[in-house]
Parts: structure tokens; sequence; C-alpha cells
């Protein structure tokens, strides 16, 4: 008896004064894809630093929020991390939406955040006056300048001249939408159509009968995963002659490689399974021992290097201060899965992490997707449908 | 002409999966005289279990389908025992806030059991296409229009040529004259509002081929359903179809020629209930 409740005070005092983190993520709903992988990646990381000592000489302890992919569930979800379970230091946030709604609060408690994902230019115009805000993932418009430059090498190389843009009616695929269609013109592309769907519909008959009559070399869509197989379906049954399909959801649907539709078409990833980068290979064998599995969502690694820098940062700061941890993370320049990470000034907000020069365009190519731009990290040359 | 002429296809493929969602649900309106807010994940059940078929023992959907329908007819005669029966008699309102909660119930329960993400199955069939000149014809949606008119004919034909369909056109027109000339009204009801779940599940395979499957895939249909029946008049089987086509057509050509009318084709349809509601009390004003 006496060892038990001898044991058992050990480990009460083990946790006493441990560094708290709150993890806000949709677990479930629209965005759960993402949030799952990115919590897997929570764990690995976390598995990693308890077995290198932990951080401040103690285990980190993880609190784990579900924003349920709704703003109106991830206010009350982000308070009680904050207030309840007084973490010292927030991190996730996948979508933009439940981002912007947590903006408030953030500033109300000056939370500490080290956020991952929301890349719409909404988040950064809320977070441009918070001073303990570092964001990872690059914003949109890096995420545009990628796509752009990318096109422009199609332009150089498959005289590629003509696109057609279908976006979602929703504030993903609309924010921004007239911004893009400027900067392709001025990038020399003529935009043959540009077309407003209803994500989840899958009614795409008349958008490609329509930009069918436009005869477009590239047709650039913006939406969601419930968008990808309706619309490659329609695009084969019509018979649209693409160069290339190019989408940019924030996650795939299940399975989608499998499908033969899947062929040639076109994305964006900041990372891939298959990047023969050291810290990705190292992170795919150590997910893989974990989990028995490997992960093509690239919010895993994003979460597993979001915690590792915030930990690493809160042991040099030697406390939790915010000031000193803030200062420590600033001066971040790790080598990670998807190159080094450091961080600088984005056009708002003070510490902008991963930025264009990131990303990977890749193809779904023979059941995998596959890196084919930039050149440096091409697996197999890109397959041009005209 | 060409764009015009695919636009009409387009739209008149596209009615057949309306169609199909929005019989089951003129079914449960017509006899049960209910609203089924739930209809949708009905559908949506139907897609989650062709796609574990194909995904797991790699079933072709369409070879899965009657198996499927069964097994969501069985879920639906359960609800009806478990919760539909005992709301019969009770305001509409309560009835609504019942299927409602259904709805969210079952639509959580995949949330929570298969997690938001979006499934797909994978056929030889499924970017088939007939070409016609110029002119396109889907391969799964011209199924899809068939079964709409098959299933369509069928339940036309059960409701007024055979003693089942006899009976609940009587317990449709009247529930207590039924009752005294001997019919058992429960059991047609459970019957009833069965089918409409199996038509549901009829859908949801097809929707699980030509789009994917989702705990809020039926959402989006079960709205296009209800504008439907209204339209074509609520329990109204023979207008269904018609009603469907009207749709469809309507939202392609909204697409097709109203500039960024892919945003505007949700409203076609609140414009059609819209003015089929005030046509019709125009028209009972007179």
């Amino acid at each position: 008896m006496k060892k038990m409740l001898l044991t058992g005070l050990m480990l009460a005092l083990s946790g006493a004064g441990a560094v708290k983190v709150g993890v806000l993520l949709p677990l479930s709903g629209a965005g759960s894809v993402s949030g799952q992988a990115a919590r897997s990646g929570y764990l690995l990381a976390l598995d990693e630093i308890n077995r290198a000592g932990g951080v401040l000489g103690k285990p980190l302890e993880l609190e784990f929020g579900d924003d349920g992919s709704a703003p109106a569930k991830a206010v009350p979800e982000f308070v009680k991390l904050v207030t309840v379970d007084k973490v010292d230091f927030m991190v996730g946030g996948v979508s933009s939406a439940t981002s912007i709604a947590i903006s408030g609060p953030a500033k109300q408690y000056n939370t500490f955040m080290a956020w991952i994902g929301a890349a719409a230019v909404p988040v950064e115009d809320a977070f441009a006056d918070h001073k303990y805000f570092f964001h990872y993932h690059p914003w949109a418009y890096y995420n545009f300048e990628a796509i752009l430059g990318y096109f422009k090498t199609l332009k150089t190389q498959r005289k590629a001249k003509n696109i057609a843009i279908a976006y979602e009616d929703g504030p993903f695929g609309s924010a921004g939408i007239d911004a893009t269609i400027a900067a392709f013109k001025k990038a020399g592309f003529n935009v043959v159509m540009a077309e407003k769907f209803k994500t989840g519909s899958g009614n795409f008959g008349p958008l490609v009968s329509k930009a069918k009559a436009a005869k477009p070399d590239i047709l650039y869509w913006i939406g969601y995963d419930t968008d990808a197989l309706p619309l490659a379906t329609e695009v084969k049954q019509q018979n649209l002659q693409l160069g290339l399909l190019y989408g940019t959801p924030p996650s795939w649907p299940v399975g989608f490689e499998k499908n033969k539709l899947s062929d040639n078409v076109a994305g964006l990833s900041l990372w891939l399974p298959s990047s023969p980068q050291a810290e990705s290979r190292k992170f795919v064998a150590a997910y893989k021992k974990k989990f028995g599995t490997t992960t093509e969502e690239y919010f895993a690694p994003l979460a597993y290097v979001n915690l590792k820098s915030l930990s690493a940062a809160i042991n040099a700061a030697g406390s939790t201060d915010k000031d000193k941890v803030a200062a420590e993370l600033a001066k971040t320049n790790m080598p990670t899965p998807f190159g080094p990470l450091t961080f600088s000034k984005s056009l708002k907000t003070q510490y902008q992490g991963f930025k264009s020069g990131n990303w990977l365009h890749f193809q779904f190519l023979g059941d995998a997707r596959v890196p084919v731009y930039p050149i440096r990290f091409a697996q197999k040359p890109m397959v041009w449908g005209k | 002409m060409d764009l015009f002429l695919q636009t009409l296809l387009n739209g008149l493929l596209q009615s057949g999966i309306y169609a199909l969602v929005a019989s089951g649900l003129a079914l449960s309106v017509g006899v049960v005289g209910i609203v089924n807010f739930a209809h949708g994940e009905f559908l949506m059940i139907g897609a989650f279990l062709a796609w574990a078929a194909s995904a797991s023992l790699g079933l072709d959907p369409l070879l899965s389908l009657p198996v499927v329908a069964l097994a969501v007819f069985g879920v639906g005669a359960l609800t009806y025992r478990v919760s539909i029966r005992h709301v019969l008699l009770a305001p509409e309102l309560n009835q609504m806030l019942l299927t409602f909660g259904l709805g969210i119930l079952l639509q959580n329960l995949a949330l929570m059991l298969l997690g938001g993400n979006t499934r797909t199955v994978s056929t030889p069939y499924q970017a088939s296409s007939l070409q016609l000149g110029e002119l396109t014809v889907g391969g799964p949606k011209a199924v899809a229009f068939a079964f709409a008119v098959a299933l369509l004919a069928g339940l036309y034909f059960v409701l007024y040529r055979t003693t089942l369909g006899r009976q609940m056109r009587a317990v449709a027109q009247n529930r207590r004259g039924a009752q005294l000339i001997g019919i058992n009204v429960d059991r047609v009801y459970l019957l009833a509002f069965a089918a409409s779940c199996g038509l549901a599940a009829v859908a949801g395979v097809l929707v699980s081929v030509l789009l994917f499957a989702s705990p809020t895939v039926g959402l989006v249909f079960a709205l296009k359903a209800f504008a439907i029946i209204v339209m074509a008049g609520l329990g109204n089987l023979t207008g269904v179809l018609w009603a469907s086509v009207l749709l469809g057509v309507s939202e392609a050509l909204v697409q097709t020629y109203v500039p960024g009318g892919g945003g505007w084709s949700d409203a076609v349809f609140f414009l059609m209930i819209f003015g089929t509601l005030v046509l019709r009390s125009f028209r009972g004003s007179r």
C-alpha cells in the first residue's frame, strides 16, 4: 500500500510544473483528414521529445481539442484549453474560418500561438497585430506564387496559353479570385473561363461543357476533395482535351489515387512521402515505426515540425516566459522534411515560416502522387495531355 | 447550338438522380404523411454501404444495389417502429423535429464512425459515355435516369395496380376510414416508410458511383428533393419526374448562360419552390 502511494506521489510530482501545450484541430467534420493527420504528427513528435528528456526537464503534455471544422465549436474549445486546462502554448489550427473565429479570444488572453494551417489572407489580417503569432504554413499568396511559377514553366515548355478556372463559391475558392485572374493575365495567359461552382453538388456537366467550348490548355480548379472525382469524371465523359487538370484541394478523397480517373490529375503539396530529403526520410521511417503505415497528408510532418520547433525554443528559453520563447522561436533554423525552417516577416505578420519555395507540384501517376516540379525534386517527367 | 443542346442534355441527365431521391420522399409524404428530413441520411447510408461493399469485397456498386436497398429498407422499418410510429398522431411540428433530429443523429454517427473523409469507388464504367455527334451522354448518369424512370413506373404500378397500392392510397386518403374497412394501417405505413428509405438507398448507391460517399452527401440532394415534391404537389409521384427534369434543366441553363451561374444553381430550386407556392396560392384565391 505504501509503495503504491509513493508511486502515485512520484507520478503526480513528475507531472507538476510540466509544460502544457493545447492542440486545436479539426478532428471531426469536413477538415478531419488534415486534422487527424496533424494529430498523428503531434503524437509522433511528443514521443520523440519526451524520449529525449522532455521540456524543461519534465515530460511535455498535450491537451487535444476538436474544433469540429466549425467556427462555432472552435471558440469554446479554444477558450476551454486556455482558461480551464490552462495550457502554456497553443498549437494546431488547420481551417482559416476557425482561425479567424478564435483570433478575438487569442488576443483577449494574449495566447502564444504556433499555428500550422489557415492560409487565407483574412487570417493574416486577423493576427497582424498579435505579438505571439507564429505561422508555419505558407499564406495563400505564397501558394499562388508557386502555382504561377509552375504554369509559367508550362507556358515556356508546353506552349500553355489558355487557362480555364473553376472555383467554389465559398471563401476558400472565391477569396482573391479577381487578383488570381489579374495575375494570370499579367503573366501573359488568356483566362478563357472563370466559373463558380457549388462545392459538393457534383454537378459539373454544364461547367465542363462551357470549358470545352473555351478550349483551355489548363483547367485550374479551386475546390474541396468532394469535387475531385465528379470533375475528373465529367472531363473524361465529355472528352475535354486538356494539357493539365490542376487542383488545389486541402486534401484529396480517400482512394482517389487508385481510381483510373485520377491519372495525370495534378496538384500542390508541401510535402510527399517520396521526398528524397534526409529529414523527410527520417520522418517517414519514424512514422511507419509508430503507426505501421505511411501518410501522404503534409499536415502530419507540419504538425511534427511545429511541436519539435516549439519545444526546442522553450528549452532554449529555459522557461515558459512568452517573450523569451518568442525570441528563441524567432531564431529557429532547423532542417525539416520540407527544407530548412526559419521565421521571417510576411506581408502583415512578424513570424512566417514556410513560403512559396517549399511547394511541390505532383501528378497522380500509377496509383501514387509523384512529384513532377520543381525539376530538382521531380521523380518522373510530367504527363502533358495535349 | 451544340452548347445549348449539350446543356439541355446535361440537365436531363442530372434530373435522373434528383428524381430517384425525390421518389422516396414523395412516397413518405404521400402515404405516411410525414416530411422526412432524414431522407438524405438514408441516401448517405446507401452510399456508404455501396462503398464498403466495393472497398472490402470488391463488389461493383450496381451488383450490391439490391442488397443495399434491402438493408436500408430494414433500417427504415426499424426507424419506423422505434420512432416515426409514435409521432404519427402528434402535431406536424413534432414530426418534423423528430426527423430533423434523426438526420443530425445519423450524420454525426457517420462522422464519428467513419470520419469526414470523402470516399470514392472505382468502376470501369465510371467515365463511360456515348458520343452522339458533338454531344456526349455520360454513362452512369444515363443509368441513373433509366433507374429513375423504371422505379417511378414500378411505383406507379404498385400504387395503382396492386392490392397493397390500393391500401396505401386508401390510408393516404383517410386513415380512419381505411382502418374501419379492415386495412392494417400500421403495416401499410411501415412498408411505405421502409420503401421510401430503400429508394433513398438506391439513389445513394448511384451517388457513390457518380460522386462520392461522405457523411454530408445526402443534404444537398434532400434539399432538391424537397423542391421537387413541392413542385410536383406533395405526394404526387407522377409529377416527380417532370419536376425533376424542370429543376435539372433550369439549373443547367443557369449554370451555362448566366454569368457566375454556378453560384446561382442552389438559388434555382429555392426560386422554384417560391414560384410554385405563389402560383398555387394565386390559383387558390381565384
